[in-house]
């Protein structure tokens, strides 16, 4: 396996211009949407079948070091988790883990039964009605495997979005964190760099300046298949009880009266 | 609050839940009654091999034409992914398909006599068939709890919940085919309506580990998704649908039937039984799509 790229998303250097958004409509041709009305300029509420990147924005009353309200704004995107909850949901192998480590949907295999799209712990997987077939973010699969970065990456115009081997961008975002907090934003903290941490680590990772409810992040956002081994073992047990039960049942009227 | 999206599967998933569970059942009773006595119970083999191909017969017609992409259905028997119980349960429901047709021909060639005892091949094709069966109706449950979707990743117990629902439903299905035929209370029936009132107990317990496991959770998402339950706009279906006319009535219905003999209050125990197995479906299905 090649070595693992990754994007680093650093929010604090975000201005919310949104060309990572229009770059990955245009380089991804996605149609053009009716927009939502949210309150701010942020569009859509969530990622849908045609907005891959997204960028949030944020109003946290006191969120500032100095006590005021903070103007936060994040570039969202799919997270390419390590332990990728829609990767090992799919019934048809459509969804498929590339030699760059990063999570991709074959249009041509996926029949759309939407499972993915219940299992993502972000909610990023959407169903699109055209194609009939789940879609999300591919980390511009045809351009990082012809040496060029993801269009996001390669539109952002002040390095919040910076694309990456992954070993060589956690450092930096480790870096970035410090000066952070030199500086008086107490909270900011990486979401997702940590390759032993959730979900194996995220290969789409975050710095944050508040904590990741405030942009909508679950805390701790838990592997949808962590219940299996538990609820099979329930389910052999209530196939067991029903199984013997029904066997003692039948035996009993059927020995009696023979 | 995390922002996650719901699959919307329609109702007529929930139909397939319910059907599939029901044929599951049904063969899983037909292929015990043909292991202990096929000639006492052949009654209860007979309806129970028809009736779980007779249910099983719209399962895959409805899983297609759900699909986004009908034409691709076959892309599920491309993986075999054991992660994912789509996928496996999409592999059962192929094994049970299997089972069910060769059972319910094997049934029928004895019934028309074109054939002798077929009792010993059909012990073979319902103990394969069986744990078909036993997956098919309990596969849905754990496909549920491995989602993201609030509700069902902190419920546990949903695999055990719908495999006794799909034990109950086959079991009043059978009774109720068996009681309109023949108009009397026979040992099948009696020994199905102590089935009927087992799967009911499990069933109830299950529902009491879901709930309870949700609590305990401490998810404030999963605590929303189950107040939908308990006290929002499902709880009328739950509480009064699903638990109480659902699984308690016809439990205490089948404890009076077996003192009284009654042919009418089986009936009306198997009738609930049916709605309830529906109901309680449905409900978890709904309630954590919202």
């Amino acid at each position: 396996m090649a070595r693992t790229l990754a994007m680093f998303t650093d929010t604090s250097l975000c201005i919310g211009c949104r060309a990572c958004q229009v770059a990955c409509k245009q380089w991804n041709e996605l149609g053009m949407e009716v927009p939502d009305w949210t309150g701010t300029y942020q569009n859509h509420t969530h990622f849908t079948d045609k907005t891959f990147r997204l960028v949030r924005f944020i109003e946290e009353p006191g969120g500032k070091p100095n006590g005021d309200l903070a103007w936060l704004l994040m570039s969202d995107v799919c997270k390419h988790c390590a332990d990728a909850g829609c990767l090992n949901a799919c019934p048809t192998g459509a969804i498929y883990r590339t030699a760059h480590g990063t999570v991709n949907i074959n249009q041509d295999v996926c029949n759309g039964c939407r499972y993915c799209v219940s299992a993502c712990p972000f909610g990023v997987v959407s169903f699109n009605e055209q194609t009939g077939t789940a879609s999300k973010c591919t980390f511009c699969n045809d351009r990082i495997h012809n040496g060029l970065g993801p269009a996001c990456a390669k539109a952002c115009p002040t390095e919040s979005i910076q694309f990456g081997f992954r070993d060589e961008l956690v450092p930096r975002a480790q870096k970035r964190v410090e000066a952070l907090k030199a500086m008086g934003f107490k909270e900011a903290q990486l979401y997702g760099a940590d390759s032993g941490g959730f979900l194996g680590g995220l290969n789409a990772f975050f710095l944050l300046l508040g904590k990741p409810g405030v942009y909508g992040l679950p805390d701790n956002p838990k592997l949808p298949q962590k219940n299996l081994f538990v609820d099979s073992l329930l389910s052999i047990g209530s196939a067991l009880l029903v199984g013997i039960g029904a066997l003692v049942a039948f035996r009993q009227r059927s020995g009696g009266k023979e | 609050m995390a922002l996650l999206q719901s699959p919307h599967w329609p109702f007529l998933i929930d139909v397939y839940f319910f059907l599939g569970g029901l044929a599951g059942g049904a063969f899983v009773i037909a292929t015990v009654a043909n292991l202990v006595d096929h000639r006492r119970f052949r009654d209860v083999v007979r309806v129970g091999y028809y009736l779980a191909l007779a249910a099983l017969i719209p399962c895959p017609i409805i899983l297609i034409v759900d699909l986004g992409v009908p034409a691709r259905f076959l892309n599920m028997l491309l993986a075999f992914n054991p992660l994912s119980p789509m996928s496996m349960g999409a592999w059962a429901l192929l094994g049970f398909s299997a089972c069910a047709f060769l059972a319910a021909v094997m049934t029928l060639l004895e019934d028309t006599g074109r054939a002798g005892n077929l009792s010993g091949a059909k012990i073979v094709v319902g103990v394969i068939g069986g744990f078909f069966g036993f997956f098919l109706a309990a596969y849905p449950g754990v496909l549920l709890g491995a989602t993201a979707r609030p509700l069902w990743i902190e419920g546990h117990a949903l695999g055990a919940l719908f495999l006794a629902v799909g034990a109950s439903t086959g079991a009043a299905a059978i009774a109720l085919i068996l009681m309109l035929a023949g108009s009397r209370v026979t040992d099948g029936v009696r020994v199905i309506r102590t089935m009927l009132m087992l799967a009911l107990l499990i069933q109830l317990l299950s529902v009491v580990v879901f709930v309870a496991s949700v609590q305990i959770s401490g998810s404030a998402a999963a605590a929303r998704a189950l107040a939908l339950l308990t006290s929002g706009p499902f709880s009328l279906t739950f509480w009064v649908g699903a638990i109480l006319v659902g699984s308690v009535l016809p439990l205490v219905l089948g404890l009076v039937s077996v003192k009284r003999h009654s042919l009418g209050l089986t009936a009306l125990a198997s009738v609930l039984v049916l709605v309830g197995g529906f109901l309680v479906k449905y409900v978890i299905m709904a309630a954590g799509q919202v």
